[in-house]
């Protein structure tokens, strides 16, 4: 096929040319959040098929890598499922907009069988003395005699920040109850899922058959984690999910965050299944 | 020295080499050098790890990183060295070759690869024997690590043996020697070297083993209660660093204490490669 070595450089350089057209499009780097990403995903597919020249790629990581990634510039746009800390905002400095696209809540996970076994609420202190270690086996809140699988997250990831501020106090608090660390949402999911006693905390989009949530008690009245209850604020473990861009966006970025916000992007939102903004 | 363009540029090459190796690891005591300036040696110690808190304990991390080395070298090592014998000495030609091919296909997997099957197959298996609360734990962990690197130890211990000149095993046979004699005090010792180098590679791929360990071990900063405890999810240097590696900002002291991590892991490597070495007897 190759006669000789200057048909094979002919061959290469032809190549890296025909690979050349693609890069004239623009390439936006969206990175954070694991809970905001199937916005985003669904999100970008559909933008894609208007602009058919930005190609966007949606990576997670968690909200802190997300926020960190926008602070290094490696990333174009930052997701994030917390609102930013206090360092986060020094080294920010102003330079970017943080823009809220839905909401969500963050339910209290349990395995199947535990729901089954007729744990259907508890009350916050109940959850927060899970996490301390203080209640290690479902019988003590009158379930089943199996001991608590507990499931806490990587600390900067935003679904443990406003688990922590609503159940522990602040939203660093030590667990010290916890049996493992998960990281995305996907392993919180497929770990609850493997198990028949666990508990995590988990975005509300992600609850399927084998991972159930389970009501909160406040006051004697059990609410569960809906976007009715999100939208009237009874629900105590919500928050907002956003967008954080750049100051110095391109004009493709802003675009992209205007479609977000528009009423095609707030449709995805729906379908996903978190609120939103209205 | 014949000053020809091929040996500059062999010479070049060896210079690149050795640069690269001594800049990486300048490059890890340069960043992780703010988080010794601020805590010492003591944090080795120190056994909470909450960065939030400015608590850099290194030592869940450190003691999980021993007991998976060592649950992996014990398994793997002792099967690889009789997988090795077996194949060298026993085995026919075309079984030889046809252990070998799947050795080396084994040794192509990708590590994220082993931890998918650590997490579907390897944990639910482990939670139903021992009833455990979970599958995670270190010796989870080291079992996934034994079976990364059975196949490069087997096959360089392989070869090692198969350098062995074929009078040796002749002569021993002509002296009487029973196979026990042959392989104990004729073949391994001459094969040494190499299968030392074998386990020196596998060590060096056990304790930087990110994503297999990352999946099945737990990721839980906590020492194991007690310290031979294998069947609880705890941690290792390499698993934390996969863990908080993307949030930590360049630059602060998280990425520092990461850092550390990251150079405890080199300094192992180099100072266990270099002992081996001292041992080498000179032929």
């Amino acid at each position: 096929m190759f006669k000789s070595l200057s048909h094979i450089y002919l061959f290469i350089f032809s190549i890296l040319l025909w690979h050349n057209a693609a890069f004239a499009s623009e390439r936006i780097a969206v990175v954070g959040s694991t809970t905001v990403l199937p916005i985003i995903s669904q999100a970008a597919s559909q933008y894609h098929k208007l602009h058919p020249d930005i190609i966007i790629t949606v990576s997670g990581g968690g909200s802190g890598v997300g926020i960190a990634a926008i602070i290094q510039g490696t990333a174009q746009l930052g997701m994030a499922s917390r609102e930013t800390t206090k360092e986060e905002k020094t080294k920010l400095n102003g330079r970017i907009n943080n823009i809220t696209i839905a909401a969500d809540a963050v339910a209290v996970a349990v395995s199947k069988a535990v729901y089954e076994s007729g744990m259907h609420q508890l009350s916050l202190q109940n959850i927060a003395d899970i996490y301390r270690g203080n209640i290690r086996n479902w019988q003590t809140l009158g379930g089943e005699n199996k001991p608590i699988l507990v499931i806490d997250k990587e600390a900067s990831r935003g679904t443990r920040h406003v688990f922590a501020k609503a159940v522990l106090g602040s939203s660093h608090a030590r667990a010290d109850g916890a049996s493992i660390i998960s990281g995305s949402n996907n392993e919180e999911q497929s770990i609850i899922s493997q198990s028949n006693q666990a508990i995590g905390m988990l975005s509300n989009a992600w609850l399927n058959d084998k991972v159930r949530g389970i009501d909160v008690l406040i006051d004697g009245k059990a609410i569960s984690p809906s976007i009715k209850h999100v939208r009237d604020g009874s629900y105590p473990i919500a928050r907002a999910l956003h967008v954080l861009l750049p100051k110095t966006a391109s004009p493709a970025t802003q675009d992209f965050v205007k479609f977000l916000l528009s009423k095609q992007g707030q449709l995805i939102v729906k379908n996903v299944g978190y609120l939103p903004v209205q | 020295m014949r000053l020809s363009p091929l040996s500059i540029s062999v010479f070049l090459g060896c210079l690149i080499a050795c640069i690269s190796t001594c800049a990486l690891v300048w490059f890890l005591f340069d960043s992780s050098w703010p988080y010794w300036r601020s805590f010492g040696l003591s944090q080795i110690f120190s056994s909470q790890w909450y960065p939030y808190e400015s608590l850099y304990g290194l030592l869940p991390a450190i003691v999980g990183s021993i007991w998976a080395m060592f649950i992996a070298m014990g398994f793997a090592v002792p099967c690889a060295l009789a997988a090795a014998i077996v194949s060298s000495e026993m085995l026919p030609c075309s079984w030889q070759n046809g252990l070998r091919l799947s050795m080396e296909i084994l040794a192509g997997i990708p590590s994220v690869v082993y931890g998918l099957i650590g997490l579907w197959v390897l944990l639910p298996w482990l939670q139903n024997t021992f009833h455990l609360l979970t599958g995670h734990s270190l010796l989870a962990a080291g079992l996934i690590l034994s079976l990364m690197i059975l196949p490069t130890i087997m096959l360089m211990a392989q070869d090692a043996l198969r350098l062995v000149p074929r009078e040796q095993r002749e002569a021993a046979k002509h002296l009487g020697l029973d196979w026990n004699q042959r392989l104990y005090r004729i073949l391994l010792p001459q094969a040494w070297p190499g299968i030392r180098s074998g386990i020196l590679l596998a060590l060096g791929r056990v304790l930087g083993e990110t994503m297999a360990v990352m999946l099945v071990v737990g990721s839980l900063d906590r020492l194991p209660q007690p310290i031979y405890n294998i069947l609880a999810p705890a941690q290792t240097l390499t698993s934390r660093i996969g863990r908080e590696m993307g949030e930590a900002a360049f630059g602060s002291m998280h990425f520092s204490a990461l850092m550390a991590c990251g150079l405890l892991l080199a300094v192992t490597a180099i100072f266990l490669s270099l002992f081996t070495q001292r041992n080498t007897p000179q032929t």
